[in-house]
């Protein structure tokens, strides 16, 4: 696949979205080419797999941008998850899931937040200052878009991190 | 050689959750670097040489790695100058993984110092650069080698927190297999 890249002098917002597509393409390339029985390897100790990583960030992304920032909730499935019973859901569930599965949901998550971005960083919208519906849970208030944005690529690049070493002890592949 | 640095994580300062742009991207910065810290915090010169294979990465080699990766965006791409000592002499074509390679020769002292210095210089030349003119749009002397363009000041910064943030997700899982600890 062809990765996004990071422009080299761009405005904030073009920066931030390049940066942020490239991780999001750096995951997908490091998940790419593995059976349902692959993205289900961990590395022990850690317990983490590329299969529950994809539908961990397709929860998150989807729900930075259309849940805390604009208040409309979690997508399907995660909105009728019982996340009282089991709050890693998503890491557990996936073993469950074809490589196709996984993919669609991770892409779909990607498409609604994008939406996002499109209509709050259009000539008019509310900017990377505009503010999100939902609140911090520790009461500092209302997270900037700008600082949503900066979270999911470090997110994103920490997890790419795991993907790294994951990757690597499953069929050897480094790089990207 | 039992001897060890440590880093408090809840000295860490979380980034501002609504700030101009200098302020939050430094935050973020930060963030990551006092992150880096604690992962290595209290482990001996020789857990920091311990690999969890198969990749061959250290937390030692990462630290020296990191610190030439500092002074290599901001004094030597951004500014023009040399690295700072001592990676402006070190033959970097008979080993361009010199930095992985010799840590483990290293104390935990010197390597966060080496680290910590390499951070204080970047940060010298983020504080002048970000007051002036041009902020964060602010060109590099040195080119990006492909396409023969510089580099702005917002996408230095930008690269060193994904940088940073990849670099974590290796420690994450290096510490763990070092002695069990976790955590964001």
């Amino acid at each position: 696949m062809e990765r996004t890249e990071r422009p080299l002098r761009a405005d904030e917002a073009t920066s931030l979205r390049g940066f942020l597509d490239y991780h999001r393409d750096t995951f997908k390339m490091k998940c790419s080419g593995l059976t349902q029985v692959q993205l289900a390897q961990p590395l022990p100790p850690s317990d983490m797999t590329l299969g529950g990583m994809m539908k961990h960030l397709a929860v998150v992304d989807q729900s930075w941008l259309e849940d805390d920032f604009l208040g409309r909730g979690l997508m399907p499935p995660f909105d009728t998850v019982d996340w009282e019973a089991d709050r890693d859901w998503e890491w557990h569930t996936a073993k469950d899931d074809t490589p196709e599965e996984l993919f669609a949901l991770f892409d779909e998550g990607v498409r609604r937040s994008n939406a996002v971005l499109d209509g709050a960083l259009k000539p008019g919208g509310v900017g990377l200052d505009g503010l999100s519906a939902q609140e911090a849970r520790d009461g500092r208030g209302r997270f900037s878009l700008r600082w949503i944005l900066l979270h999911l690529i470090e997110e994103y690049a920490r997890h790419n991190g795991h993907a790294d070493l994951i990757r690597e002890s499953i069929d050897g592949t480094t790089g990207m | 050689m039992t001897t060890t640095v440590t880093f408090d994580p809840d000295s860490r300062v979380d980034p501002p959750l609504q700030g101009d742009e200098v302020s939050v991207l430094r935050g973020f910065l930060d963030y990551q670097r006092d992150t880096f810290r604690w992962k290595c915090s209290g482990l001996t010169q020789q857990q920091l040489a311990q690999a969890h294979g198969p990749s061959d990465m250290t937390l030692g080699g990462m630290m020296k790695h990191l610190a030439v990766v500092e002074s290599g965006w901001f004094e030597e791409t951004f500014l023009g100058q040399d690295q700072m000592p001592p990676f402006d002499t070190v033959d970097w074509d008979a080993d361009r993984d010199w930095e992985w390679h010799t840590a483990k020769d290293d104390s935990p002292e010197e390597l966060r110092a080496l680290f910590d210095e390499a951070v204080r210089r970047a940060d010298a030349i983020v504080d002048e650069a970000a007051a002036g003119d041009a902020g964060l749009g602010s060109l590099s002397v040195r080119a990006d080698r492909r396409e023969q363009t510089p580099f702005s000041l917002r996408w230095i910064i930008v690269h060193m927190i994904e940088e940073y943030a990849r670099h974590n997700g290796h420690a994450d899982l290096i510490r763990e297999a070092i002695d069990g600890q976790t955590g964001e």
